[in-house]
Parts: C-alpha cells; structure tokens; sequence
C-alpha cells in the first residue's frame, strides 16, 4: 500500500474520496480512513493499493512512501 | 602549548622525588628554565631508566624484555610546563642546552574519555538530569507542566512502572490518548517498553503534565509491498492531535508532542528524488502533517537518530546525512544526546539534516540511570532518552507561555539563544546550537515577561 493525497471540501468522508478518485472499494485501506492533513488546506491522505496510487495521483497527491519507523533506542 | 620536561638532576633531588614519604616540587628539581611557564602545582614524577634485558639489545625497541631502573643514578623526573606557540620549535629544542638537566621535551596533549556509546554503562542517573536541568529552580517558579499537553508518541507507556521507579505519580489523560487500529489496550497499560522510558524521561522536568498516549510504533499495519509500514499511523496519530490542539482554548493552548523515533534505511523508502520519497521530500504527508500541527501550535520534538560517526547503530543504512524526514524537518527541534558529563554520546546523529541543513538543533541528556524499561543497570539511552527529555523542559516552559504568548518558532529561537555552545562559536553539526540550558532560558523569560508589562 502507497499513501495519496486528496483536496476535498471541511468535514468530507471516505465516501467522497472514494467517488472523486474513482477508486474500488478494494482498492483503499479503508480501515485506515481518510486522515485530515491540513484541515484549513482542506489536504487529506488516505491509503491506496500501489497501482492505484500510481492511476489515481499522477499530479503531485502521490504515491507516497509509507516506510517503517523504529525507536531510537537503546542503540544496537 | 602544554608541555612534559624530562630533567635529570642530581640523585639525591631523584632520590627524593622517588621516596613516597617526602614531597619533593617543581622548584626543588629544577631553577626556572627560560622561555617556560612551569607548572607549580604539579607534583614531579619519577621516571625509571629503560635498558634491553639482554645485553646489545636495541634501545629504542619495546618488543624485546626490558628492565627498568628507579636507582636514583638511573632515574629522572619529569616537570610540567607551557612554551609559546609562537616560537615553540626553536623553544623545545634549545631546552636541553638549558641548565644542562633537561633531556627531552614531550607534548602534554589534551586527553578525553572514551566516548559513551552503546552497551556502556550508564553516566550518572536521573537524579543528575534533573540536577542539570535545574528542577528545583523550575519547580520553585511555577514551571511544572500544569495544564500542559504531553503527547509521548512510542510504545505506550506503562504508568504503573514509571510511577514505581520515579517515585511519585502522573497523570495519563486517557480520554485524549489515542491507538492505532489493532492496539486494543488501555492507555498508560502497555508493556513497560521504550514508551515508558521516554514518559519517565519526560515526567523529570514536567511532573504536572498531562500525559497522551500515542503508541504509534505498535501498529502492525500490514499491506502487500515492502512500502507498506507505520508513517501512515503517525500521520492518524498527529491528525488525532490537531484535533486535540483544535479543541483547546485559542488562548492556552499548550500540546508538546515527543517523537524517540525514526528511519533508519533508505531501503525502506522510495528512492530520493522520487516524488514519493519521504526521507528527502517536504511534500510527503508526513512532513505536510508535522508542518500544519506546528503551524497550529504545537511544539514537535524528533530524537536526531543513533547514527553518529564513532558508534552508530548498526541498524544505520543511510551513507550519509543520518537525520531525515521529519527528524529534520525545518518546523521541529530535532535533539541530539549528550551524557551528563556534557559530552556529545557517539552515536548520536550529526547534521546536516536533510530537509533541513542545521540539524540537530540543540542537545539533552540522554545515557543515564532512570527508568529501568530495559532492566536493572541498563541506562535510558539513544537520543530517544534525550528528545523526552527535553520535551519536559519545553513542557514546563509552556506552564505559563501558552503558544498564544510564544509560538513554537519563537520557543525554538528562545532555546537556540540560551542553549550552552559546545563548539567554537554558535551552531555546529554535532551539538546544535548547544544544551539546552534551563537557567538561561528562563532568564531570557523572565526579561521578556518584563518587556511585556511594560507594554
């Protein structure tokens, strides 16, 4: 899974997301949800399957890595 | 430049630099010698003559049996001292046709401890910390983290443990915690693991904070690529805490978020230059998520990393340049490690960072005695123990200067300014801008409360 990015109006839900990107149900980690970035931006991330990613934000929304992270500590 | 003189005087003045029982000095071995400043609070030392064992051994050869000779005929002494460094060539060697005593001159260089790194032994405890940190003088002002917002983003903490070890209890704000889907358990109930650690950390400086639970690095998220991993949990876990920020008064809002984690390969990520890439790319969600929090008034703490040049971890994959994505962002203070000797821990990570040059920004304490998470004897250590660290100092500071009165760009300046300079002269790769250093930040406060009334 990729991470993408979405403008969309205050307050909108998966449901839209899913409409204006014309992705599949299957297609998004809906689990995860649509995640406000910058409300005041009206910016939102959510999670697509990498080819979907690569279909649905060709114009600077993605995809994006979504790497691990690990604590800084104790060093090994 | 400081010196070793190597004198040979007579043997009764060896003699009785030798015997333990008298206390021979500088002016006892040797008048003043031209063009040295000689050190007179350093005692003289007996130095034994060195020969080969074995007869027609080489002299200068310690690869052979050697005797050596403390009889006063044999032995010399040696003097301490400082030369010029203007002229200190022809200084040194015109020495020994001085007095006729002297026989070398040695430099008397500037020796360190062995750097602390990982798998040694804790420098002092948290007791220190809190010592350095100028608890009681926080204390005694006011500056004790009431009302203010800690989010501890980790492992989750376990209250009970921390309360048992510092000695004292805290407040964990369930109902403003938040978990990752899949993280079924109670906030401030985890395992005792590194989240706990860092709240221990965290609670030296700011024992009245209210404590938010945010153990992003449980989630076991899982997709079907190597991409697939837990930034996107962060980017859930900081969108949680705009709301938070949101809902409090415009007035005192206070929400300092501490971050003791990171990346630690390029492997892990699209490759730099990529539009996708994290690491390198101000434009990925993560990094666009840490700017708007902190644009809305939080203070965004990131460890620096374990990547430092003499121990890194041996997880470190990056060639160069260890401090990436938001570990460097420009918009948060990214904390280096020092012990509480001061000294820059050798596996801390040095700038430049990468999205934003002058990283870390400053140091806290980390490799001390305190939590015991890891177990009795194991330190708090990695620059996770320092960005808790000195997330509590910047939690107590915001006790009575909510981000309406200082904007967390404005803390940052404040904590650059009054930061102890470990290097020659202001910001360096290594140290920052330097400790961060709680008397003179709260002087720097104090003048500014004052410019204020008088407005």
């Amino acid at each position: 899974m990729v991470l993408i990015t979405v403008r969309l109006p205050q307050e909108a839900t998966l449901e839209q997301a899913v409409r204006r990107l014309g992705l599949s149900e299957d297609e998004v980690d809906t689990g995860y949800g649509l995640v406000p970035l910058d409300p005041d931006e009206g910016l939102y991330a959510l999670r697509v399957t990498e080819a979907a990613g690569h279909r649905v934000a060709p114009d600077g929304g993605g995809p994006f890595s979504d790497p691990p992270i690990e604590p800084f500590g104790p060093p090994r | 430049m400081r010196v070793l003189i190597q004198l040979r005087p007579s043997p009764d003045i060896v003699a009785a630099v030798a015997a333990p029982d008298l206390t021979a000095t500088t002016a006892d071995v040797t008048g003043e010698l031209p063009g040295v400043a000689l050190d007179h609070d350093f005692t003289p030392v007996p130095l034994p003559r060195v020969r080969p064992a074995i007869p027609g051994g080489d002299p200068l050869s310690l690869n052979q049996p050697l005797d050596f000779s403390m009889a006063p005929e044999d032995a010399s002494v040696l003097v301490r001292g400082e030369i010029s460094d203007d002229d200190r060539a022809a200084r040194t060697a015109l020495l020994p046709g001085r007095g006729g005593s002297v026989v070398g001159v040695y430099a008397d260089p500037v020796i360190e401890t062995s750097l602390t790194c990982g798998g040694t032994p804790p420098v002092g405890t948290w007791r220190d910390v809190e010592r350095l940190l100028a608890v009681p003088r926080l204390t005694a002002d006011g500056y004790d983290g009431s009302g203010v917002a800690l989010a501890i983003c980790d492992t989750g903490i376990n209250a009970a443990h921390v309360t048992r070890q510092m000695g004292r209890s805290f407040t964990i704000d369930a109902e403003r915690s938040w978990s990752p889907s899949g993280v079924s358990e109670t906030p401030g109930e985890f395992p005792v693991d590194h989240g706990s650690m860092c709240a221990f950390d965290a609670l030296i400086a700011a024992p009245k904070a209210s404590f938010i639970d945010i153990p992003v690095l449980l989630s076991r998220r899982q997709g079907d690529t190597v991409m697939d991993g837990l930034l996107s949990d962060a980017i859930a876990a900081f969108s949680h805490l705009r709301t938070l920020l949101d809902a409090q008064p415009a007035a005192s809002r206070a929400l300092v978020v501490s971050n003791s984690w990171g990346s630690f390969s390029p492997l892990w990520d699209f490759a730099p230059g990529q539009p996708g890439n994290y690491s390198d790319n101000p434009a990925h969600p993560f990094n666009i998520i840490v700017g708007s929090l902190e644009r809305a008034g939080a203070d965004i703490l990131f460890a620096a990393g374990n990547c430092g040049a003499e121990c890194k971890d041996r997880r470190c994959a990056f060639p160069a340049r260890p401090i990436v994505g938001a570990n460097s962002h420009p918009q948060v203070l990214s904390i280096g490690g020092v012990d509480t000797k001061g000294l820059r821990v050798g596996y801390s990570s040095q700038g430049p960072g990468r999205l934003s040059d002058r990283k870390p920004d400053v140091c806290s304490y980390t490799h001390f005695a305190g939590s015991k998470a890891f177990g009795p004897g194991t330190p708090d250590s990695g620059t996770s123990a320092a960005c808790p660290v000195a997330a509590g100092l910047v939690a107590a500071v915001r006790t009575h200067w909510p981000a309406s009165a200082i904007s967390p760009a404005q803390l940052r300046t404040l904590l650059y300014r009054t930061a102890a300079d470990r290097s020659t002269v202001g910001f360096d790769y290594d140290y920052g801008y330097g400790i961060a250093d709680t008397p003179a930040l709260l002087s720097a406060l104090e003048r500014r409360a004052a410019a204020t009334a008088k407005v």
